[in-house]
């Protein structure tokens, strides 16, 4: 019975965004955010946790230059140095810490082999952390 | 009710280590592995959770200087400036951060009980780490 074991690969991205949803008034979204409603950023930190057994020969329970790859594709391209609610993996996406996690979770449960990933953690400032895990 | 509450300790040991295994070719080693067949080393970061019962009598789940002698005594002397492909734990498989959580989880479970012992997480650095939870 091979164990299983979780890998988690922290990445790094800095990126600007302000809260808004696009159905309320300007008025009701300044006063739902607060200071939050402004265009601001931050030193984003994205965990990015997968499941699998070491590989007998290897010692690899995913191969990491492949995690690597697909989590700089299909989400850092697009976001580091730009503004979220520009991002094609966030459209329609209100940017709060749980929303981006939740949406780089449908991201990646897409891009990265069947199965693997276990949780999506974003860390918006060293107070501020949020985990989402969906279906694998 | 009776809950359960855990107790997480860091502990930290720097070790070299490469990614070879000894049945392939120096070539077929450098294109699966690349630069990681070279010997090099981490700053390697460990955390151990413990978890049960709070004692009623220590308020404690376990005496942290219980926990920090056992690890200390069993992993850390051991792996702390040492090569790990040289480490008989490590003969028969590659040092990789997820081989060293399984060999941490194997030498603290039967010192600390499978039970009690919760989680083992090994950080290589700071953008890595791998949780083994005995599953």
């Amino acid at each position: 019975m091979p164990r299983t074991v979780e890998l988690t690969r922290v990445y790094h991205f800095s990126a600007a965004h302000c809260l808004s949803n696009p159905r309320l008034s300007p008025a009701d979204n300044a006063v739902l955010y607060g200071q939050c409603a402004r265009l601001h950023g931050h030193n984003y930190y994205l965990e990015v946790t997968v499941a699998g057994g070491p590989d007998p020969l290897t010692g690899m329970a995913v191969d990491l230059g492949v995690v690597d790859r697909t989590v700089a594709q299909s989400i850092l391209e697009h976001v580091d140095h730009h503004q979220l609610e520009h991002a094609p993996p966030l459209a329609g996406v209100i940017t709060t810490g749980e929303g981006l996690a939740r949406a780089f979770w449908q991201t990646l449960a897409v891009a990265l082999p069947a199965g693997r990933l276990r949780r999506v953690a974003v860390e918006e400032t060293a107070k501020n952390r949020f985990e989402y895990r969906g279906e694998a | 009710m009776s809950g359960t509450a855990s107790t997480t300790r860091r502990f930290t040991f720097s070790a070299g280590h490469r990614y070879h295994v000894p049945a392939w070719s120096p070539e077929d080693n450098e294109r699966r592995f690349g630069r990681l067949t070279v010997p090099h080393g981490h700053n390697y970061t460990l955390d151990v959770t413990v978890r049960g019962a709070i004692d009623p009598r220590t308020g404690m789940v376990i005496d942290l200087g219980e926990l920090k002698r056992i690890v200390q005594e069993t992993v850390i002397e051991r792996f702390d400036h040492a090569d790990l492909n040289a480490d008989a734990l490590f003969r028969e498989r590659v040092p990789t951060t997820e081989n060293i959580a399984l060999a941490v989880w194997d030498l603290l479970a039967p010192k600390l009980g499978p039970d009690r012992l919760a989680r083992v997480r090994v950080w290589e650095d700071p953008t890595l780490f791998v949780d083994y939870d005995g599953s």
